[in-house]
Protein backbone atom coordinates (compact mmCIF):
# COMPACT_ATOMS: atom_id res chain seq x y z
CA UNK A 1 0.00 0.00 0.00
CA UNK A 2 2.74 2.23 1.23
CA UNK A 3 4.62 0.86 -1.99
CA UNK A 4 1.51 2.01 -4.59
CA UNK A 5 1.34 5.70 -2.89
CA UNK A 6 4.68 6.19 -3.55
CA UNK A 7 4.87 5.49 -6.58
CA UNK A 8 1.59 7.69 -7.22
CA UNK A 9 3.50 10.50 -5.58
CA UNK A 10 6.49 9.77 -8.12
CA UNK A 11 3.93 9.65 -11.07
CA UNK A 12 2.23 12.72 -10.00
CA UNK A 13 5.35 14.54 -9.25
CA UNK A 14 7.65 14.02 -12.26
CA UNK A 15 5.55 14.51 -15.32
CA UNK A 16 8.27 12.46 -17.55
CA UNK A 17 6.59 10.50 -20.49
CA UNK A 18 9.49 7.63 -20.23
CA UNK A 19 9.39 7.28 -16.23
CA UNK A 20 5.63 7.22 -16.19
CA UNK A 21 5.72 4.42 -19.17
CA UNK A 22 8.42 2.73 -16.60
CA UNK A 23 6.21 2.87 -13.27
CA UNK A 24 2.98 1.82 -15.08
CA UNK A 25 4.88 -1.20 -16.93
CA UNK A 26 7.26 -2.07 -13.59
CA UNK A 27 4.27 -1.23 -11.29
CA UNK A 28 0.76 -0.14 -11.82
CA UNK A 29 -0.05 -2.52 -14.61
CA UNK A 30 0.72 -5.86 -12.47
CA UNK A 31 -0.58 -4.09 -9.15
CA UNK A 32 -3.91 -5.33 -8.13
CA UNK A 33 -4.58 -2.09 -5.81
CA UNK A 34 -3.63 0.04 -8.69
CA UNK A 35 -5.38 -1.32 -11.26
CA UNK A 36 -8.55 -1.33 -8.87
CA UNK A 37 -8.23 2.31 -9.35
CA UNK A 38 -8.55 2.30 -13.30
CA UNK A 39 -11.24 2.47 -16.05
CA UNK A 40 -11.39 -1.20 -16.40
CA UNK A 41 -12.69 -2.44 -20.31
CA UNK A 42 -16.06 -3.06 -19.84
CA UNK A 43 -16.83 0.34 -18.43
CA UNK A 44 -14.85 2.06 -20.86
CA UNK A 45 -16.82 -0.01 -23.46
CA UNK A 46 -20.38 1.85 -21.82
CA UNK A 47 -18.95 5.19 -22.86
CA UNK A 48 -17.69 4.63 -26.33
CA UNK A 49 -20.54 3.97 -29.31
CA UNK A 50 -19.63 1.04 -31.02
CA UNK A 51 -18.97 -0.16 -34.67
CA UNK A 52 -22.27 -2.52 -34.46
CA UNK A 53 -24.35 0.69 -32.82
CA UNK A 54 -23.66 2.87 -36.63
CA UNK A 55 -26.28 1.03 -38.15
CA UNK A 56 -26.70 1.39 -42.19
CA UNK A 57 -23.56 2.68 -44.48
CA UNK A 58 -25.65 3.39 -47.02
CA UNK A 59 -25.51 6.86 -47.09
CA UNK A 60 -21.78 7.29 -46.59
CA UNK A 61 -21.22 5.05 -49.82
CA UNK A 62 -23.53 7.70 -51.94
CA UNK A 63 -21.86 10.52 -50.45
CA UNK A 64 -18.11 8.46 -51.01
CA UNK A 65 -19.53 7.31 -54.77
CA UNK A 66 -20.88 11.19 -55.37
CA UNK A 67 -17.23 12.28 -55.26
CA UNK A 68 -15.38 9.20 -56.77
CA UNK A 69 -17.83 8.44 -59.54
CA UNK A 70 -18.02 11.89 -61.08
CA UNK A 71 -15.39 11.59 -62.97
CA UNK A 72 -13.43 14.66 -61.46
CA UNK A 73 -10.26 13.78 -59.84
CA UNK A 74 -10.78 13.72 -56.03
CA UNK A 75 -8.44 16.66 -54.75
CA UNK A 76 -5.46 16.27 -53.36
CA UNK A 77 -5.87 17.14 -49.55
CA UNK A 78 -3.21 14.89 -47.17
CA UNK A 79 -3.73 15.19 -43.66
CA UNK A 80 -1.70 17.60 -41.12
CA UNK A 81 0.56 15.29 -39.14
CA UNK A 82 -0.22 15.22 -35.94
CA UNK A 83 1.30 18.40 -34.07
CA UNK A 84 2.96 19.92 -36.70
CA UNK A 85 1.73 23.24 -36.85
CA UNK A 86 3.10 23.46 -32.71
CA UNK A 87 6.03 21.61 -33.91
CA UNK A 88 6.72 24.38 -36.77
CA UNK A 89 5.70 26.54 -34.20
CA UNK A 90 8.04 25.38 -31.13
CA UNK A 91 11.02 25.12 -34.51
CA UNK A 92 10.60 28.55 -35.49
CA UNK A 93 10.05 30.50 -32.35
CA UNK A 94 13.69 28.34 -30.38
CA UNK A 95 15.42 29.43 -33.84
CA UNK A 96 14.50 33.49 -32.99
CA UNK A 97 15.53 32.68 -29.73
CA UNK A 98 19.26 31.76 -30.99
CA UNK A 99 19.24 33.85 -33.28
CA UNK A 100 18.81 37.12 -30.89
CA UNK A 101 20.65 35.50 -28.09
CA UNK A 102 23.70 35.52 -30.14
CA UNK A 103 22.83 38.36 -31.82
CA UNK A 104 23.02 39.96 -28.61
CA UNK A 105 25.73 38.12 -27.00
CA UNK A 106 28.55 39.14 -30.52
CA UNK A 107 27.05 42.45 -29.45
CA UNK A 108 28.61 42.51 -26.35
CA UNK A 109 31.82 40.34 -27.17
CA UNK A 110 32.67 43.24 -29.00
CA UNK A 111 32.71 45.96 -27.01
CA UNK A 112 35.76 47.42 -25.83
CA UNK A 113 36.03 46.46 -21.93
CA UNK A 114 34.16 43.09 -22.44
CA UNK A 115 35.38 40.60 -19.63
CA UNK A 116 36.45 39.77 -15.93
CA UNK A 117 38.65 43.47 -16.46
CA UNK A 118 35.59 45.30 -17.19
CA UNK A 119 34.89 47.15 -14.06
CA UNK A 120 36.98 50.09 -14.20
CA UNK A 121 40.16 50.05 -12.02
CA UNK A 122 39.49 53.44 -11.01
CA UNK A 123 36.13 51.56 -9.78
CA UNK A 124 38.19 49.37 -7.43
CA UNK A 125 40.93 51.18 -6.33
CA UNK A 126 40.00 52.90 -3.24
CA UNK A 127 41.91 55.82 -0.82
CA UNK A 128 41.07 56.39 2.87
CA UNK A 129 43.46 59.04 2.93
CA UNK A 130 46.86 60.69 1.50
CA UNK A 131 49.15 62.68 3.80
CA UNK A 132 51.54 65.28 2.84
CA UNK A 133 53.87 66.66 5.01
CA UNK A 134 51.63 65.42 7.46
CA UNK A 135 48.92 66.68 6.67
CA UNK A 136 45.67 65.57 4.79
CA UNK A 137 46.36 66.28 0.77
CA UNK A 138 43.97 67.13 -2.12
CA UNK A 139 43.89 64.06 -4.19
CA UNK A 140 43.09 63.33 -7.71
CA UNK A 141 42.86 59.57 -9.03
CA UNK A 142 42.30 59.45 -12.99
CA UNK A 143 42.44 56.17 -15.22
CA UNK A 144 43.17 56.90 -19.28
CA UNK A 145 40.59 55.23 -21.16
CA UNK A 146 40.56 51.57 -22.25
CA UNK A 147 43.85 51.07 -20.35
CA UNK A 148 44.06 49.89 -16.13
CA UNK A 149 46.57 51.91 -15.62
CA UNK A 150 45.75 54.46 -12.47
CA UNK A 151 47.50 57.74 -11.97
CA UNK A 152 46.69 58.97 -8.34
CA UNK A 153 47.80 62.86 -8.27
CA UNK A 154 47.94 64.10 -4.36
CA UNK A 155 48.52 67.71 -3.72
CA UNK A 156 49.20 69.59 -0.60
CA UNK A 157 46.21 71.45 0.54
CA UNK A 158 46.27 75.21 -0.42
CA UNK B 1 -13.86 -7.84 -41.58
CA UNK B 2 -16.39 -6.54 -39.09
CA UNK B 3 -18.53 -9.50 -37.26
CA UNK B 4 -22.36 -9.70 -38.19
CA UNK B 5 -21.42 -8.77 -41.99
CA UNK B 6 -21.66 -11.23 -44.92
CA UNK B 7 -18.18 -10.55 -46.80
CA UNK B 8 -18.48 -11.14 -50.47
CA UNK B 9 -14.52 -10.47 -50.33
CA UNK B 10 -11.70 -11.08 -48.29
CA UNK B 11 -9.52 -8.50 -47.72
CA UNK B 12 -6.98 -9.34 -50.03
CA UNK B 13 -9.68 -9.16 -52.48
CA UNK B 14 -11.05 -5.98 -51.58
CA UNK B 15 -7.48 -4.56 -51.55
CA UNK B 16 -7.02 -5.40 -54.76
CA UNK B 17 -10.41 -4.54 -56.44
CA UNK B 18 -9.46 -1.06 -55.11
CA UNK B 19 -6.21 -0.84 -56.14
CA UNK B 20 -7.44 -1.19 -59.69
CA UNK B 21 -10.27 1.38 -59.91
CA UNK B 22 -13.15 -0.91 -59.05
CA UNK B 23 -16.22 0.57 -57.20
CA UNK B 24 -17.49 -3.18 -56.32
CA UNK B 25 -14.44 -3.36 -54.31
CA UNK B 26 -14.76 0.64 -53.00
CA UNK B 27 -18.03 -0.22 -52.04
CA UNK B 28 -17.12 -3.54 -50.52
CA UNK B 29 -14.54 -1.57 -48.47
CA UNK B 30 -17.10 0.93 -47.49
CA UNK B 31 -19.48 -1.88 -46.07
CA UNK B 32 -16.75 -3.74 -44.47
CA UNK B 33 -14.75 -1.00 -42.42
CA UNK B 34 -17.91 1.91 -42.53
CA UNK B 35 -18.91 1.09 -39.62
CA UNK B 36 -15.83 0.54 -37.51
CA UNK B 37 -14.48 4.16 -39.10
CA UNK B 38 -17.78 6.02 -38.00
CA UNK B 39 -17.35 4.61 -34.52
CA UNK B 40 -14.21 6.26 -33.84
CA UNK B 41 -14.67 8.85 -35.80
CA UNK B 42 -17.92 9.67 -33.66
CA UNK B 43 -15.73 8.78 -30.68
CA UNK B 44 -12.88 11.22 -31.21
CA UNK B 45 -14.87 14.02 -32.57
CA UNK B 46 -18.05 13.82 -30.81
CA UNK B 47 -20.55 14.74 -33.23
CA UNK B 48 -22.31 12.72 -35.83
CA UNK B 49 -22.14 15.19 -38.52
CA UNK B 50 -18.38 15.49 -38.25
CA UNK B 51 -17.64 11.80 -38.09
CA UNK B 52 -19.65 11.76 -40.98
CA UNK B 53 -17.37 14.53 -42.81
CA UNK B 54 -14.20 12.46 -41.50
CA UNK B 55 -15.62 8.78 -42.60
CA UNK B 56 -15.64 10.77 -46.03
CA UNK B 57 -12.36 12.29 -45.83
CA UNK B 58 -10.93 8.88 -44.26
CA UNK B 59 -12.39 6.67 -47.51
CA UNK B 60 -11.60 9.76 -49.97
CA UNK B 61 -7.92 9.70 -48.52
CA UNK B 62 -7.95 5.56 -48.42
CA UNK B 63 -8.77 5.68 -51.90
CA UNK B 64 -6.34 7.98 -53.29
CA UNK B 65 -3.04 6.17 -51.18
CA UNK B 66 -3.85 3.16 -50.83
CA UNK B 67 -0.95 2.27 -53.10
CA UNK B 68 1.24 3.49 -50.22
CA UNK B 69 -0.18 0.73 -47.60
CA UNK B 70 2.97 -1.56 -46.63
CA UNK B 71 0.75 -5.48 -47.21
CA UNK B 72 3.55 -6.00 -44.10
CA UNK B 73 0.96 -4.09 -41.66
CA UNK B 74 -2.20 -4.32 -40.43
CA UNK B 75 -4.65 -2.81 -43.19
CA UNK B 76 -6.86 -1.74 -39.99
CA UNK B 77 -4.50 0.02 -37.81
CA UNK B 78 -3.48 1.61 -41.36
CA UNK B 79 -7.14 2.91 -41.81
CA UNK B 80 -7.66 3.70 -38.20
CA UNK B 81 -4.39 5.53 -38.74
CA UNK B 82 -6.48 7.87 -41.06
CA UNK B 83 -9.60 8.22 -39.24
CA UNK B 84 -7.41 9.66 -36.09
CA UNK B 85 -5.87 12.40 -38.63
CA UNK B 86 -8.26 13.07 -40.09
CA UNK B 87 -10.72 13.57 -36.69
CA UNK B 88 -7.13 15.57 -35.65
CA UNK B 89 -7.67 18.07 -38.37
CA UNK B 90 -11.33 18.17 -37.60
CA UNK B 91 -11.08 19.24 -34.27
CA UNK B 92 -8.70 21.33 -35.16
CA UNK B 93 -11.07 23.15 -37.94
CA UNK B 94 -13.92 23.35 -35.59
CA UNK B 95 -11.82 25.26 -32.73
CA UNK B 96 -10.43 27.36 -35.45
CA UNK B 97 -13.93 28.24 -36.56
CA UNK B 98 -15.57 28.26 -32.72
CA UNK B 99 -12.79 30.51 -31.84
CA UNK B 100 -13.31 33.10 -35.14
CA UNK B 101 -17.35 32.31 -34.04
CA UNK B 102 -16.80 34.03 -30.38
CA UNK B 103 -14.79 37.06 -32.12
CA UNK B 104 -17.86 37.13 -34.36
CA UNK B 105 -20.29 37.65 -31.93
CA UNK B 106 -18.29 40.24 -30.59
CA UNK B 107 -17.13 42.02 -33.42
CA UNK B 108 -20.31 41.86 -36.04
CA UNK B 109 -17.90 43.21 -38.55
CA UNK B 110 -15.66 40.39 -38.98
CA UNK B 111 -18.97 38.60 -39.81
CA UNK B 112 -20.18 41.27 -42.42
CA UNK B 113 -17.33 40.44 -44.17
CA UNK B 114 -18.00 37.35 -45.55
CA UNK B 115 -17.43 34.67 -42.54
CA UNK B 116 -19.84 32.39 -41.69
CA UNK B 117 -22.37 34.24 -38.89
CA UNK B 118 -23.54 31.15 -37.51
CA UNK B 119 -21.35 30.27 -34.26
CA UNK B 120 -20.24 26.74 -33.75
CA UNK B 121 -22.30 23.95 -32.60
CA UNK B 122 -20.81 22.35 -30.55
CA UNK B 123 -22.76 19.09 -29.46
CA UNK B 124 -22.22 16.60 -26.86
CA UNK B 125 -19.57 13.94 -26.77
CA UNK B 126 -21.42 10.37 -26.97
CA UNK B 127 -20.77 10.62 -23.18
CA UNK B 128 -20.23 14.14 -21.60
CA UNK B 129 -17.18 12.13 -19.59
CA UNK B 130 -15.32 11.88 -22.61
CA UNK B 131 -15.17 15.50 -23.22
CA UNK B 132 -12.64 15.56 -20.51
CA UNK B 133 -9.78 14.13 -22.51
CA UNK B 134 -7.62 14.92 -25.07
CA UNK B 135 -8.22 13.68 -27.86
CA UNK B 136 -5.28 11.09 -28.11
CA UNK B 137 -6.38 10.14 -24.40
CA UNK B 138 -9.71 9.38 -26.14
CA UNK B 139 -8.49 7.75 -29.20
CA UNK B 140 -6.12 5.12 -27.26
CA UNK B 141 -9.09 4.58 -24.74
CA UNK B 142 -11.40 3.85 -27.51
CA UNK B 143 -9.08 1.94 -29.39
CA UNK B 144 -8.38 -0.13 -26.21
CA UNK B 145 -12.07 -0.22 -25.08
CA UNK B 146 -14.08 -1.14 -28.78
CA UNK B 147 -10.84 -2.52 -30.62
CA UNK B 148 -9.04 -4.20 -27.71
CA UNK B 149 -5.90 -2.52 -29.03
CA UNK B 150 -2.69 -2.86 -27.06
CA UNK B 151 0.15 -0.01 -26.82
CA UNK B 152 1.63 -1.03 -29.14
CA UNK B 153 -1.42 -0.85 -31.45
CA UNK B 154 -2.44 2.16 -30.02
CA UNK B 155 1.34 4.08 -30.82
CA UNK B 156 0.68 2.98 -34.09
CA UNK B 157 -2.66 4.87 -34.56
CA UNK B 158 -1.19 7.66 -32.61
CA UNK B 159 2.16 7.60 -34.57
CA UNK B 160 3.87 8.03 -30.85
CA UNK B 161 6.31 5.01 -29.25
CA UNK B 162 4.38 2.75 -27.26
CA UNK B 163 5.70 4.40 -23.30
CA UNK B 164 3.46 7.84 -24.88
CA UNK B 165 0.63 5.39 -25.84
CA UNK B 166 0.97 3.35 -22.39
CA UNK B 167 0.77 6.92 -20.75
CA UNK B 168 -2.30 8.27 -22.59
CA UNK B 169 -4.29 5.17 -22.12
CA UNK B 170 -2.71 5.34 -18.20
CA UNK B 171 -4.12 8.38 -17.72
CA UNK B 172 -7.29 8.24 -19.86
CA UNK B 173 -8.95 5.15 -17.81
CA UNK B 174 -7.60 6.81 -14.61
CA UNK B 175 -8.91 10.50 -15.19
CA UNK B 176 -12.13 9.13 -15.91
CA UNK B 177 -12.26 6.45 -12.95
CA UNK B 178 -11.86 9.33 -10.70
CA UNK B 179 -14.42 11.56 -12.33
CA UNK B 180 -16.82 8.55 -12.17
CA UNK B 181 -16.36 7.65 -8.42
CA UNK B 182 -16.48 11.79 -7.70
CA UNK B 183 -19.33 12.93 -9.98
CA UNK B 184 -21.11 10.03 -9.99
CA UNK B 185 -23.97 11.57 -11.60
CA UNK B 186 -22.34 12.99 -14.62
CA UNK B 187 -22.37 10.05 -16.91
CA UNK B 188 -26.24 9.79 -16.12
CA UNK B 189 -26.36 13.50 -17.16
CA UNK B 190 -24.04 13.38 -20.19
Amino acid sequence: MAFCKMVDVIYAALPIRPLRAFLIRSHMESCSRCQARLLSRAEAGKLFVASDQIGNTEGLWQRISVRTGSGTPVPEAPPTPAGAGWRWAAAVGTAAVVAVTGFWLLREVEKPGFGPGFVGAADRFQIDYVNVGGAPAQTFVYQPQGTDTVFVWATKNP
Amino acid sequence: MEKGKKPFMNEKEIIDGCLRGSPVSSRAMVDAYGNLVMAVALNVVGNRQDAEDVCQETFLQVFRHLARYDRSRSFKTWLLTIVYRRSLDMIRKKRRFSEFSVRARFEPAVAERGGNPHPADPKPLPSALLGRLSPRERTALCLWANEGYTARDISEVLACSASTARVYLFTARRKIKTLLENDHGLLQNG
